[in-house]
């Protein structure tokens, strides 16, 4: 791209971040108060809210139930102005069905499932802001939502996109950095037991990099996973000292 | 007539000065409790690798040699003897379904129930069709848990007069963490009102009935309307209810009764503006810890 | 949860509680819960707005973009609803639940805004027939406590307030082609005169009486509302009837005249909120969802 340089000499990205340096995260648990859990997360300028319900007994039809355990559901959607260009659909379309089964298999993969059995827990994501890294925020979102609503989980689980630039690779990529074209990978990972939930790879990346890559990623997201924790852990003490016991 | 536009304001942290830091154990999913492996493990744990993690963000309980970890907040987990309010959903074959704010819809079966008058008698195929006679659909009921079920879900009875139908009143839904268990969820408070503490987080509040007359499980609507002192009353303690429960304190008669007294001051819609709310808890608060003190 | 389901009694209750000036809550009929209103929430919007009416949460956001104007309308821009009912707000609107609900919101809205009063659309025009300013009304439900419209329009209204749209200006080439230029500076950008920009008010009937800003359990016991859109002069721009049941004509005026009252009032707190908002400029510390 002309005049436009992702990574300058000195190792400066666009918005002045070196190239393993995540965005600013900010965010609050217990946004809303119907609902069984909700969070919401502001990772740079991408804004993201997640809402949990459940567990509870399946609506509708009961041969979705399983006998052994819950069934997640979910959904993606974004607002119609979070993105540069207004968007016609919130969701139903293709990119976002893809999230949609993305979070499905990513946190059914976290959640003690068997201890629910014939139940059903809703998780809804809704970007309000997009600018890059969405599937990540989300997830970080629904991680603290599925918390907040006290629904056991093996681990955190902190996702964050990495891409790949003149043999350096560039954690927490923003809309621009990733409308340049090039190879992005977006993980999700459990920081503890360091086992990935998620790996979702475009564009081409010669298979000499992809460990740099991936270590990259990783410590990405167990730099995510700090600041997560920061925020519970916050959360957990102010509460536990109003119930006061 | 009164309309009121304001600015969101930004929350206060930090401002509960005088409570005491807790020190419990906090731990947040994937925390590693314990690596010993004499200890039994309760909810909100699980094993992997013999070491004990937790599951949930909370508190942890140790009772012996049982751990557990208590989530902050969660659906209502049922246990044999709690009382509880519940809607009922569906009129299914010889059972009712009720939902309890729960993880499973809770049963309440047809032999479980008070039939009118008191009498004691095998179900009939007439008794089954009169099902919807008794509770139908949106009715509220209160009960106690028989036994729970292999997958969780509750079997409700209603066999004792002070159970079931609900006539007139107001329902307020809490979180059922807030609820403690305690020897009885009845209360006839000394303001002039009832209350049943649903362990399950569905309070009901109503009108103390006047003479102790021979109900036979609510069977008898009574659907005169209610005095307008007796509504006030109901709608304060209402709106404090709201104001505890968001400030997260423990809701039982003594924190109720003395929130009710402490909003007394103020009129009954402003208990709804934020301000007012954190006066009235700051107050229940601070009574409440000269009383244990 | 969009809706709630009532026991009969509880509905009596509800019900004589109306009758006599107290409701659940201890408001009287023509009492408002506390609303919060925030602008300048999202930045990629051109204006936006967050409201918060009891349990409702409403964002709105608008977009300006360039485009050909009607052609029954050559010198107008004009507006554009679309209302989502997100999952969010229950979990009833998931995928296409949430759908029949927000068009009808949706043309309850352009109903509106259809005349010539409410929003100045020549001001969107750039040039006649050719270039004007299409406005983006996106609304985007977050969470539902009840009285919705009340909550949308005060949001439009706040969202169309705080919308800034850059001042362009066409650039005749010697060929007679012309060209647009979009001004660079920032603060160089036309507002929008939302004066007479209506607000709906529902009033809902509970049995002899009708009630303003009704939470769920009181739209449980309704049987009929009359949506009232009203401008902050007092004029009526639209008005519906939704529910299941019906209303007699004396209700109705009478009806007419309450959300007319409410109406100016709802008017005039929200637009001492908006110029205090602007006024604290910089120092204005943002809440967003964070606070």
């Amino acid at each position: 791209m002309a005049g436009l340089e992702l990574l300058s000499d000195q190792g400066y990205r666009l918005d002045g971040r070196k190239a393993v340096e995540l965005r600013k995260i900010q965010a609050r648990m217990g946004v809303f108060a119907q609902a069984d859990g909700s969070a919401y997360i502001e990772q740079g300028n991408t804004k993201a809210l997640a809402v949990v319900y459940g567990p509870h007994e399946i609506r509708g039809s009961r041969s979705k139930a399983l006998h052994d355990r819950a069934v997640v559901n979910c959904q993606y959607s974004m607002a119609t102005f979070s993105t540069g260009e207004r968007k016609r659909r919130p969701h139903g379309d293709r990119k976002s069905s893809e999230m949609t089964l993305h979070l499905k298999q990513t946190f059914e993969a976290a959640i003690l499932t068997q201890l629910y059995p014939r139940s059903q827990i809703d998780i809804y994501v809704q970007i309000l802001q997009a600018d890059g890294g969405n599937y990540c925020a989300c997830v970080n979102a629904a991680t603290l939502a599925i918390m907040d609503a006290g629904i056991p989980m093996r681990d955190y689980v902190c996702a964050c996109s990495t891409g790949f630039i003149e043999d350096t690779p560039l954690v927490d990529l923003c809309y621009v950095e990733e409308a340049a074209g090039g190879p992005q990978l977006a993980l999700a990972l459990l920081p503890k037991s360091e086992q990935i939930a998620l790996l979702e790879m475009n564009s081409r990346l010669h298979e000499d990099h992809l460990e740099k890559v991936l270590d990259a990623a990783s410590k990405a997201c167990r730099d995510v996973y700090a600041v997560l924790d920061r925020v519970v852990r916050d959360h957990v003490q102010e509460v536990c000292t109003l119930l006061g016991e | 007539m009164a309309v009121e536009v304001r600015l969101p304001a930004a929350r206060k942290r930090g401002s509960e000065v005088l409570l005491p830091e807790t020190n419990r154990h906090l731990v947040a999913p994937g925390d590693t409790i314990t690596t010993d492996t004499g200890f039994m493990r309760g909810h909100g744990t699980y094993m992997e690798d013999e070491k004990l993690l937790a599951s949930v963000a909370g508190t942890v309980e140790r009772v012996n040699k049982l751990i557990c970890v208590r989530a902050l907040k969660t659906r209502y987990n049922g246990e044999v003897g709690d009382i509880v309010v519940g809607r009922i959903t569906e009129v299914q074959q010889r059972r009712w379904k009720v939902e309890t704010n729960s993880r499973l819809d809770s049963v309440l079966l047809l032999s479980s129930v008070n039939l009118p008058g008191g009498e004691l008698r095998r179900r009939s195929v007439e008794d089954e069709l009169a099902m919807r006679d008794y509770l139908q659909e949106g009715d509220l009921i209160s009960a106690e848990v028989q036994a729970v079920f292999s997958d969780g879900a509750l079997s409700l009875h209603t066999r004792s007069l002070k159970y079931g139908k609900l006539g007139q009143g107001v329902l307020v839904q809490v979180s059922p963490s807030l609820v403690k268990r305690r020897k009885t969820h009845f209360h006839n408070l000394p303001c002039g009102a009832s209350i049943i503490l649903g362990n399950n987080g569905f309070i009901w509040i109503f009108p103390t009935p006047e003479q102790r007359e021979e109900e036979a499980g609510g069977f008898i609507m009574n659907l005169e309307p209610v005095s307008l002192p007796d509504r006030e009353v109901i709608s304060r303690l209402r709106n404090c209810l709201l104001a505890l429960s968001t400030h997260k304190m423990m809701l039982y008669d003594t924190s109720i009764l003395y929130c009710y007294e402490a909003s007394l001051p103020h009129q009954i819609k402003d208990l709804l503006k934020s301000e007012v709310m954190e006066e009235i808890v700051m107050e229940t608060r601070q009574r409440l810890v000269e009383q244990e003190g | 949860m969009a809706w709630v389901r009532l026991s009969e009694a509880e509905k009596v209750y509800i019900a004589h509680g109306v009758q006599e000036d107290l409701r659940q809550d201890g408001r009287s009929c023509e009492d408002y819960r506390c609303i919060e209103v925030e602008t300048d929430v999202v930045s990629n919007t051109s204006g936006s707005a967050r409201v918060k009416l009891g349990h409702t949460d409403i964002l709105v956001g608008i977009k300006a973009e360039m485009g050909t104007p009607k052609l029954e309308r050559p010198h107008e821009g004009c507006v554009e609803f679309f209302v989502d009912c997100s999952a969010n707000a229950a979990p009833e609107f998931e995928g296409r639940g949430g759908e029949e609900l927000g068009t009808e919101i949706a043309n309850t809205l352009y109903r509106m805004f259809n005349n010539e009063s409410s929003l100045d659309l020549k001001a969107l025009c750039i040039s006649q027939a050719e270039h004007c300013w299409i406005l983006y009304v996106d609304v985007l439900l977050l969470e539902c406590g009840g009285n919705l419209f009340d909550a949308i329009s005060i949001g439009v209204k706040a969202a169309l307030f705080n919308t800034r749209i850059p001042k362009v200006r066409i650039l005749e080439d010697e060929e007679g082609s012309k060209e647009i230029e979009l001004s660079d500076d920032p603060y160089d950008c036309i507002r929008l005169n939302v004066e007479n920009v209506p607000c709906i008010i529902t009033l809902s009937k509970i049995g002899h009486r009708h009630v303003v800003d009704a939470t769920l359990q009181e739209e449980a016991c309704t049987l009929a509302s009359l949506l009232v859109s009203v401008t902050s002069k007092g004029l009526l721009t639209g008005m519906k009837k939704v529910g299941k049941g019906s209303l007699d004509p004396e209700s109705i005026f009478e009806m007419i005249e309450t959300g007319k009252r409410v109406g100016k009032a709802v008017h005039v707190s929200l637009q001492e909120i908006l110029n205090k908002e602007e006024s604290l400029g910089k120092q204005r510390q943002k809440v967003g969802f964070l606070g």
